[in-house]
């Protein structure tokens, strides 16, 4: 069977590759500190594979038709997508995928009452192509993308999130193979991009939930951090923060912040978090 | 609820940005004939001209998605180094000159404070 081995989340935001140098010099310290901590923990786990759990970003899907889940199939995945590489200041990366694990995702959660759309060629924009830039560099580990609807409404709610999070960790603990599975959230902190507060960062709000984490009480935090409590801290990217509720079902106890930056330079609260217990 | 609410699904401006993105062709057009690509995928003359003025107020009044107004303002004036002080960025600035002086409060605080 095979075995979690590694929970993590971290911000995605463009800046951190397309204009990095343009925030505070102790921000760029800190997040490169940071996303080196997670990369070498990422080496201590020894993971096979890498499920990255990120906002569609209405890339991969018209307005007319967004999954809540979309898998990525494929035996290799090339990023990032037309238009987006100068956009991101990327060079076009590959990373082997896992197609055995990402079909069994769909045709496993189709049978578990889960709808996984699924693209056996699927774009990246920042959602997966910024953390992968920094915590698989070399593409060593074989990538299994989920993407997300956390932009367009009706966006699902946290709870829903973390209720398929708990599905996905029964499933993926059954699949059958000796894989070992590292699981990454991407995303948030609070951030509205394009909407009126585009430069606006809600610094009380992410230390909250921050903190929620850090107690490591599941159902307190959902209670509290609503739907409309994410939006409330910034419209149609705060919830992106579903992709870690999602991920926090893979964990117990604590989360531990290894860095929190209001970055306006990079248009959105900045963190590193890992889950050292797993569920 | 928020912003992202005001997004009207069915309108043919946020059609057309999933195909722009996606295709060369349509990018390039996009400066020489937006009015070509506008007709090409029923955009109304209200859109048309909100996206032509680079109109960041009345593009989502009219309902685009606000993650397309950010790619909209790309289209014309290019996507590398994106920072705030980016023209595409400006043109948020003068549509939401409110906001745009409350952040610069927020940054001046956060400067303060040696974050």
């Amino acid at each position: 069977m095979a075995q979690i081995v590694a929970a993590m989340a971290m911000t995605h935001s463009p800046g951190l590759t397309g204009w990095f140098d343009r925030a505070p010099k102790d921000y760029q310290e800190q997040a490169l500190r940071a996303m080196g901590e997670m990369r070498e923990r990422v080496a201590q786990a020894r993971p096979d594979v890498v499920v990255v759990f990120s906002n569609d970003h209405l890339l991969n899907w018209p307005i007319n038709n967004t999954p809540e889940y979309t898998v990525g199939i494929g035996p290799e995945h090339v990023g990032p997508a037309e238009w987006y590489d100068e956009w991101l200041d990327m060079k076009q990366y590959r990373i082997p995928g896992h197609p055995a694990l990402a079909r069994y995702i769909v045709n496993e959660g189709a049978r578990r009452r889960l709808a996984f759309a699924y693209l056996r060629e699927m774009q990246f924009d920042d959602g997966v192509s910024v953390p992968m830039h920094y915590l698989n560099p070399t593409g060593s580990i074989p990538l299994v993308p989920v993407t997300m609807n956390c932009t367009v409404p009706p966006i699902p709610t946290p709870e829903r999130a973390y209720q398929v999070g708990t599905t996905l960790r029964e499933m993926l603990e059954a699949y059958p193979g000796p894989e070992r599975i590292a699981v990454l959230a991407t995303g948030g902190l609070s951030h509205e991009p394009g909407g009126p507060r585009y430069f606006w960062v809600d610094e009380e709000f992410d230390l909250w939930f921050l903190d929620l984490l850090k107690r490591g009480d599941h159902q307190a935090l959902l209670r509290e951090c609503t739907l409309e409590r994410m939006e409330a801290a910034g419209s149609g990217g705060t919830a992106e923060l579903i992709a870690w509720t999602l991920v926090l079902a893979f964990t117990r106890g604590p989360a531990e912040v290894l860095a929190y930056m209001p970055a306006l330079a990079w248009r959105s609260g900045t963190g590193m978090v890992v889950w050292p217990q797993l569920a | 609820m928020g912003n992202v609410d005001r997004c009207d699904k069915t309108l043919p401006t946020n059609e057309m940005m999933y195909h722009v993105r996606r295709d060369a062709t349509l990018r390039a057009r996009w400066l020489s004939d937006l009015q070509g690509v506008a007709r090409q995928f029923g955009l109304s003359r209200e859109e048309y001209e909100a996206v032509r003025d680079k109109d960041v107020r009345r593009l989502h009044e009219l309902g685009v998605h606000q993650y397309y107004v950010p790619q909209i303002l790309r289209l014309f004036y290019g996507a590398a180094a994106n920072s705030n002080a980016h023209p595409a960025l400006e043109a948020y600035k003068r549509a939401y000159p409110e906001e745009a002086a409350r952040s610069e409060r927020l940054q001046a605080e956060l400067e303060k404070r040696g974050r």
